[in-house]
């Protein structure tokens, strides 16, 4: 009995185990997710994902025939924003991504004369000021300056007790991650335009024509070794072929787009050959029998009939690269880049999310923030992929099933 | 392709054959660009990565192979403009880094996929699949985040709180713990699928002789999925001695010294391919090759050592 009741002690102990090594992985979820949105959530909105990252400043006048406004505010403004009814502007105080305190526009009312202002630098177009910008400074005439450092009241103040303004600086807000975006909707294109064709016809091969023989099994196990080979050395390779490649035939001077993208495809190789070879392995030999037997020959039977019954796994393969290829940083950071920049070409610098991620984290003072709201987004399209392949590979499961029985 | 068809291909029209063929070399062309792939990697990294040693590096000196591999200092820079180049301590110090990593996450890994696997009711075990599944998918960047958002605080107040200032809570500590939680999704993932294909006649001959289930899953189900929880060991591994970005958010850079301190900054194989990214020119620039050329060597070793390792394990019949 005693030697019963240890046993099943040991036995709780040892299950208890169990259940506690499971919940290291339950953890580690929750204190991501939770850490990302936490430090993520307050940058996280529309504007983010359409702003340029560099800040682009301006310093403007008012045009000279400008009429005061004189009007009271048309919506109902929060008791932080100070408003002047004379120029029929609302300011905030707030902060910036360095924690630096900065002033916002929160109203413009359309008759204000801050409306529409002149620059003065060598724009000739006159500039729209809208509710996203910050001021850095109002200079007026025989007046102290009111800086953006003395807070919104004074700015507020400072413009009730002055008749005109010698001149406004302000900037666009800037941190936004459209440039890094659009970098990887390119990358993710092109990457894909030179890995699928490849892989599929590499996977054809492998599976519809190669013989059975030490050759086939040879770069079988060659293809595979690419799996096991960290990214940071596929970054070396790019970085030692296809940026100097680029370099000589195309205008870039560095890494690039292209460079990147080429780099990728060798990186996804292996995994949209497998993944492709593994779907034309379960279409039936019928199939291909059937149509050999009705007169088509062997490319038209390929083309026609196996691989249109290998479509969901070819999906499965380019979405699991598109994962791939969001979440890939160390082979970017020699192939592409870590210049974050606005302006996206096909042979300029730029980045991708997750090494923009990097320059930033990387970077003194490290900007976890808007770290954290890129990760928020790079985590919500991996999620929505890996729903995607499940929803596929389950549907397809079942018509398969459907099929044999 | 089964033999039958050539029956039916021969009775093909003759333009037919002719793009048969046609076809049949493109496929062709495009497997052997896909498998040369590798050698291309290899080749290119040792062709760049033997250039420090082979040549006097625009005026600085060659490298000394066996000092670049046994050293203790990385003197890296043109300030310096030494070929002071050594990664003696590195290598060690990647190695100690996963070995203990490995401590962690193997254990927790295994232990998860036996709960999924055979312990967990249904509806529990799809929830922790999930959970699993995801974490294996979050990209490393944002692993490298977390622990510089997170782990390292965590080891900053812990090291405090024994009277150690450390850098931050940049060290071997934040490295191993970051690298643990990325690899436990893996080496849970491949264990699952080997617990899952043990024999059940080999479980249910346990049972009948006495054993509990606990003891069975213990005792019987591990030891029969071994050999695919090692292949599951030897991924870790593998990915732990890869990673780059999220180690280098974390671990600080070290430029002197092997550290068995556990709080003490460090360097790895990976974050100081990183360091000289700037550079496009010089020896600052052709070193990045030649740790990279240790660096495979380094997981062709590992591998083939625990693969070794593997075959003399044995495997014990896990499906007829």
């Amino acid at each position: 009995m005693s030697k019963n009741k240890k046993r099943m002690i040991k036995d709780g102990i040892l299950q208890g185990i169990t259940y506690l090594s499971s919940t290291v992985s339950l953890i580690t979820l929750l204190a991501i997710v939770l850490f990302v949105f936490g430090r993520g959530y307050k940058l996280l909105n529309f504007d983010l994902i359409v702003e340029n990252f560099e800040s682009q400043g301006y310093v403007a006048d008012l045009f000279d025939d400008f009429i005061f406004c004189d009007c009271p505010a048309t919506i109902d403004l929060s008791d932080d924003f100070y408003y002047s009814e004379k120029w029929g502007i609302a300011l905030s105080d707030g902060t910036d991504l360095l924690g630096k305190n900065i002033i916002e526009i929160e109203y413009i009312h359309p008759d204000s004369p801050f409306k529409m202002v002149q620059d003065k630098g060598i724009g000739e177009e006159p500039i729209i000021l809208r509710t996203d910008y910050d001021i850095i400074r109002i200079a007026f005439e025989d007046y102290p300056t009111a800086l953006s450092r003395y807070g919104a009241k004074n700015m507020i103040d400072s413009l009730n007790a002055n008749n005109s303004i010698r001149e406004i600086e302000f900037r666009t807000k800037g941190g936004g991650v459209r440039g890094s975006i659009l970098t990887t909707i390119y990358l993710i294109g092109m990457t894909l335009m030179i890995a699928l064709p490849i892989g599929v016809g590499a996977a054809i091969y492998l599976n519809e024509y190669a013989p059975i023989n030490r050759i086939t099994k040879l770069m079988r196990s060659l293809i595979e070794t690419l799996t096991g080979v960290p990214s940071i050395i596929y970054g070396l390779m790019g970085l030692a072929i296809f940026v100097p490649l680029t370099v000589n035939l195309t205008s870039a001077t560095g890494g690039n787009l292209i460079s990147g993208a080429l780099t990728l495809a060798v990186i996804l190789m292996p995994v949209i050959i497998r993944t492709t070879e593994e779907s034309l392995k379960v279409v039936p030999d019928e199939y291909r029998q059937a149509s050999l037997a009705v007169g088509a020959n062997k490319t038209q039977t390929t083309f026609k009939v196996v691989l249109p019954s290998a479509l969901p796994g070819i999906l499965t393969a380019t979405l699991l690269a598109i994962g791939r290829i969001i979440g890939e940083s160390a082979a970017l950071v020699f192939a592409i880049g870590t210049s974050i920049k606005d302006d996206v070409s096909l042979t300029g610098k730029s980045t991708t999310l997750a090494v923009h991620i990097w320059a930033m984290m990387t970077d003194e003072p490290a900007n976890i923030e808007l770290s954290a709201t890129i990760a928020i987004i790079i985590i919500f399209i991996v999620v929505i992929l890996n729903i995607i392949i499940k929803i596929i590979s389950s549907r397809y499961l079942k018509q398969k099933m459907g099929a044999s029985s | 392709m089964p033999d039958t068809l050539n029956y039916y291909q021969k009775n093909n029209s003759k333009k037919g054959l002719i793009i048969d063929r046609i076809a049949k070399n493109i496929f062709l062309s495009m497997a052997i660009l896909s498998s040369s792939f590798i050698i291309i990697i290899a080749g290119i990294i040792l062709v760049r990565g033997i250039i420090p040693f082979t040549t006097d590096n625009l005026g600085i000196g060659r490298v000394s192979l066996l000092r670049f591999l046994t050293g203790n200092t990385w003197l890296i820079g043109q300030t310096f403009a030494s070929n002071l180049y050594s990664i003696g301590f590195i290598i060690a110090s990647t190695l100690f880094i996963t070995i203990l990593s490995l401590l962690i996450s193997f254990p927790v890994g295994v232990l998860t996929a036996l709960f999924i696997a055979k312990v967990a009711p249904p509806s529990l075990a799809k929830i922790l699949r999930t959970v699993v599944e995801t974490l294996a998918s979050i990209p490393s960047i944002v692993f490298g985040l977390f622990g510089a958002g997170v782990i390292l605080k965590i080891v900053y107040d812990f090291s405090a709180l024994i009277g150690y200032q450390s850098k931050g809570g940049n060290s071997i500590l934040s490295v191993v713990i970051v690298l643990a939680l990325m690899t436990i999704p893996t080496i849970t993932t491949i264990s699952e699928v080997a617990i899952r294909s043990v024999d059940q006649s080999i479980e249910r001959g346990s049972l009948a002789l006495g054993a509990s289930k606990t003891q069975t899953n213990f005792k019987v189900v591990l030891s029969s999925a071994k050999s695919g929880i090692f292949t599951a060991a030897i991924l870790g591994i593998g990915r732990s001695l890869g990673e780059a970005t999220a180690v280098s958010l974390v671990a600080g850079g070290r430029r002197s010294g092997f550290s068995f301190d556990l709080l003490d900054t460090t360097s790895t194989l990976t974050t100081i391919m990183l360091e000289g990214l700037k550079e496009t020119t010089g020896i600052d620039y052709d070193i990045r090759f030649s740790v990279g050329l240790v660096l495979m060597v380094v997981i062709l070793l590992t591998n083939l050592l625990l693969n070794a390792v593997k075959r003399r394990v044995g495997v014990v019949n896990v499906k007829e």
